[in-house]
């Protein structure tokens, strides 16, 4: 009984030395592991400007690669993709103007619903990493990292026929977008995309866009229900 | 209910701006001239509110008389709703004045700027402003970049 008795006091002895610093470093790994502090919420309908130029926002054009720069020169509106109904892509399809798209967030998924083309993202922000082996689709693999108030996002493994917007601005599978949504307030997210792709780019480059909540719901979009333009398409350029 | 629903299009509408450039399948340039404007009377004879852009139909008396039916094609359906459009807002029989700019293939169709509706308001219909393309088609007049 004795022994019992001892034992116990110096367990408790033990606890109450250690203790304070158990719950100290449990809450300073806290405060310097911001992903243990819950993300901030961006559910809800969302729309950056329509960009049809990213060079405007730029302010220059893109550092082309030779490569790239005969590509761009012999681009001509009427061979868009999205003339041809074609998926929009993951980084055009955000700044697609009017058509809103609607983020739909979880723990493990955060998840980019675009009015264009009833197309989506899906963000695994499980902590998982990309599959070795991709194929190239037409929206990528996304995964995403939350940084405090910002959520960044890598993508790989994307399919080469997506346009990065109306102007023609073209890239190859080898293209890996890392975006930063920044959550600024209630109404506002900052978003940055930056684009590296060495077929097409001499090197990285980023534009930023305003994303503003939207007072709508995601309306129905069927590019093809009546389409009616294409027979009367001709080249802009001679 | 009718009323009520007309004073709010009429409040929707009652600021003439230029719809702002939304997603197009397409650009401005490669289907219409910005260099060769329109602007017609005639009576509505369809009324398409569907995607991936509305288009409506009519009839336009030229000045010999014979009677051509032009087709207009104007902003995605989804845009201009959320600008106050509604499926009935163009009907079958609606006197109407179209400004938009003509077709590079010579054919009898249009994009439409603005319609001016049979009780004078005139509002836009999402494609192309009255003065420049409204696609915000990235290509300069002359096709250059």
């Amino acid at each position: 009984m004795k022994n019992y008795f001892r034992i116990s006091i110096a367990c408790s002895a033990i606890l109450f030395l250690v203790l304070p610093f158990v719950m100290a470093c449990g809450s300073r790994a806290a405060q310097e592991n911001p992903q243990a502090a819950a993300p901030p919420d961006l559910n809800g309908v969302w729309s950056a400007p329509f960009t049809p130029d990213i060079s405007k926002t730029l302010g220059h054009q893109p550092p082309f690669t030779t490569y790239g720069a005969g590509r761009f020169a012999k681009e001509d509106e009427i061979d868009d993709p999205l003339t041809k109904c074609l998926p929009i892509g993951p980084a055009r399809g955000i700044q697609a103007g009017i058509m809103p798209f609607q983020i739909v967030q979880t723990p493990s998924v955060f998840t980019i619903l675009f009015e264009n083309q009833h197309t989506f993202r899906i963000i695994h922000t499980d902590g998982r990493t990309h599959p070795k082996d991709l194929d190239a689709t037409w929206f990528g693999d996304s995964i995403g990292k939350w940084d405090g108030d910002t959520l960044v996002v890598d993508t790989v493994g994307l399919d080469d026929r997506t346009w990065l917007d109306t102007a023609g601005h073209e890239h190859s599978d080898q293209l890996h977008l890392v975006e930063r949504f920044q959550k600024v307030d209630n109404s506002a997210i900052k978003w940055t995309v930056t684009f590296e792709d060495p077929k097409y780019f001499t090197e990285p480059w980023s534009i930023t866009l305003p994303i503003t909540r939207q007072n709508t719901e995601i309306m129905s979009y069927s590019c093809e229900e009546n389409e009616k333009d294409r027979v009367h398409l001709r080249r802009a350029k001679k | 209910m009718r009323t009520m629903s007309s004073i709010a299009l009429g409040l929707a509408f009652s600021l003439l701006s230029v719809a702002a450039p939304a997603v197009a399948h397409h650009g401005f340039s490669v289907e219409f001239d910005k260099d060769n404007p329109l602007t017609l009377t005639g009576t509505v004879t369809k009324m398409e509110f569907m995607n991936p852009h509305i288009y409506f139909y009519v009839d336009v008396k030229g000045k010999d008389g014979k009677v051509v039916n032009w087709a207009f094609e104007g902003g995605p359906p989804n845009v201009i709703y959320r600008q106050g459009w509604r499926k009935d807002t163009l009907k079958p029989g609606d006197v109407v004045t179209v400004k938009g700019f003509r077709a590079k293939d010579g054919t009898h169709l249009g994009a439409c700027s603005t319609v001016k509706l049979p009780d004078g308001r005139e509002i836009s219909a999402g494609s192309g402003g009255v003065s420049q393309n409204a696609y915000g088609s990235a290509a300069a007049p002359d096709g250059k970049k």
